[in-house]
């Protein structure tokens, strides 16, 4: 019986302000995970400064090209394909990994794989456990709230999106009112453990006949809340605030990934991004799909916590499924920061 | 000694292969603002067209700023990686020297400068050495055209040159108060305005070659957001690798 040759991907991850690199053997086991993070010196200025990550990436990503290689006791010889990360992001901060993939890929004659970010995302569940399809994914991050049918590992549909505020980038505008540091989502979620929904947020488009979310005027009504208490000076309890924002974000997502499980019949649901990272979300959405009739349950998988937020393992993952269905770039490669997956026919009905 | 060259610092691209100062080949393309789509097909026909492979080189240039950050970013990321993974002598060399290496004028001070709008620009100035090799007498810097004009009337004065000559982008449009100054002076061609790979492969030839690793642009300014952070909070800027930490 011959066994089949396994696929070792070098993958790269430059989209925001983490440095990441990563060896990855068969699009499931990780060999190899570098993450350099950034945040201390965004963290100087509220937030991403983009001009400041892309300068933080050129200055490690050498470096952690090598280290990858080393604690993974691999080297290039025994790569089978070089994947970056070339959309969505920050342009200039994409282009790093991808100008270092491609220097990478000439250098070596290793076949190159450019990877859609969110599909990254959504492959992080790849790492963790075997995924039967079609599947579902609620993707939810500082740039993205979508729903997403995977007919198979490479082909992805958008059901749902956002109509304006993703649900990380909510965590992070509420955070600055609450004087909590970005990112946000961390701390806003252990302080909603530790108090009670009594503000009653709105839920936005919850009853709605589609998979789209709206964030912008729970950010609003929160925000106005607590204005209106400063001006007369009332002191709110932050942590009764951050539960009930919690709450009507995860209402409403749960809610309505619930109703696409129902249609769609998934045969796993998996989720994805930075705020897939969020107790409370992992908590209520395994508590909502438990209550589903058995045999209309899914299978579940939630991606280890770490690796939620943008890392190249999920790039990794990702690319062995464009490996073997022969999806490789070419030396023209660029980055396009506004690169989405396609959005379902069926919606535009 | 085969010197592969990369100029991505400003909208014109160029590659150059250099056999020490000779160029061999030499490949531009102007105003495409698609630096990163081009420049690795650009290489690679290079490469072909001299039958050579990466691994065959001997050492690579690029230039290392000033320039439109991105650009510089993506040029030297490129040749960092192949220097790094092909064990390879990699050389960073100022855009603005490259720039004055077109200029082949003794006793004649070259002023480089690219275009930072506002009147301010990166720039600095050169004289030509017995041996043809630019020599920075101005540093490297950003400058306000006054203060740049300055430092030239400063080192006429205190040197025996009368002669300038003013190459690269926007300069040009300063002649008013160019011609005020009441010196010696003319432009360059188009041609030497533009940013070519050979010379940086000229200029490459005795240039000390750094670790790949640590092969960083030189922007010689710091972001607005850090600027306003300083002065908001008056904290030093410290190493940036202070800033990055692998978790």
């Amino acid at each position: 019986m011959s066994e089949k040759k396994d696929v070792r991907i070098l993958a790269y991850e430059s989209s925001c302000d983490e440095t990441s690199t990563a060896v990855i053997k068969n699009g499931r086991e990780i060999e190899s995970l570098i993450v350099a993070t950034q945040i201390k010196s965004h963290q100087r200025f509220g937030g991403v400064v983009p001009e400041v990550a892309s300068r933080h990436h050129i200055e490690v990503i050498s470096q952690i090209t090598k280290e990858a290689l080393n604690e993974a006791h691999t080297s290039w010889n025994d790569i089978d394909a070089i994947a970056v990360t070339d959309g969505p992001g920050l342009v200039g901060a994409l282009l790093i990994g991808v100008s270092a993939a491609k220097a990478a890929s000439m250098a070596t004659g290793i076949p190159l794989i450019g990877v859609d970010h969110i599909m990254g995302h959504i492959m992080a569940a790849q790492l963790k456990d075997q995924i039967e399809y079609p599947a579902l994914a609620l993707q939810v991050s500082g740039g993205h709230t979508e729903i997403v049918l995977m007919k198979d590992p490479i082909n992805f549909e958008i059901i749902g999106d956002t109509r304006d505020d993703a649900a990380g980038e909510a965590y992070d505008k509420i955070g600055r009112v609450l004087g909590v540091n970005y990112p946000a989502g961390k701390t806003i979620d252990a302080w909603a453990h530790e108090g009670k929904d009594t503000f009653n947020f709105p839920r936005a488009m919850m009853e709605d006949d589609d998979y789209d979310f709206s964030f912008s005027g729970l950010k609003s009504a929160f925000i106005n809340t607590c204005h209106h208490a400063d001006q007369i000076h009332e002191k709110l309890n932050k942590y009764d605030l951050a539960a009930s924002f919690q709450a009507a974000v995860i209402d409403v997502l749960a809610h309505k990934t619930i109703r696409a499980i129902k249609q769609y019949q998934p045969k796993t649901f998996i989720m994805g991004g930075g705020v897939a990272a969020n107790h409370g979300l992992r908590d209520c959405m395994s508590a909502e799909i438990a209550k589903l009739p058995k045999a209309k349950q899914p299978k579940v998988i939630l991606p280890d916590i770490k690796l939620c937020g943008d890392n190249a393992a999920m790039i990794g993952a990702a690319a062995y499924n464009l490996y073997n269905a022969d999806k490789f770039a070419d030396l023209t490669l660029n980055a396009d920061p506004s690169q989405e997956l396609p959005y379902a026919n069926s919606m535009l009905n | 000694m085969k010197i592969l060259s990369v100029s991505t610092a400003t909208n014109h691209l160029s590659v150059a292969l250099n056999n020490y100062e000779t160029i061999v080949e030499e490949k531009n393309e102007q105003d495409q603002r698609n630096h990163s789509e081009h420049l690795d097909p650009m290489i690679a026909a290079i490469l072909k067209e001299n039958n050579l492979q990466l691994k065959d080189l001997d050492r690579f240039a690029v230039a290392i700023g000033p320039g439109s950050y991105t650009g510089l970013r993506i040029g030297i990321t490129t040749v960092k990686m192949f220097a790094s993974i092909l064990n390879k002598e990699v050389v960073g060399i100022s855009t603005l020297q490259a720039l004055a290496k077109s200029i082949d004028e003794q006793n004649t001070l070259i002023v480089t400068g690219l275009d930072a709008r506002n009147d301010n620009y990166f720039a600095g100035a050169y004289v030509n050495n017995a041996e043809k090799m630019p020599e920075m007498v101005i540093p490297d810097g950003h400058y306000h055209i006054d203060v740049l004009l300055k430092a030239v009337s400063a080192y006429l004065a205190e040197n025996d040159l009368t002669k300038v000559i003013f190459v690269g982008t926007g300069l040009a449009k300063q002649d008013e108060q160019i011609k005020a100054m009441g010196i010696d002076y003319t432009y360059a061609t188009e041609e030497q305005n533009e940013l070519h790979a050979g010379l940086i492969g000229q200029l490459a030839v005795t240039a000390q070659p750094v670790d790949p690793d640590q092969l960083l642009p030189r922007y010689l300014r710091r972001t607005q957001a850090e600027v306003d952070w300083h002065k908001k909070t008056g904290k030093p800027f410290g190493p940036d690798s202070d800033y990055v930490e692998e978790v």
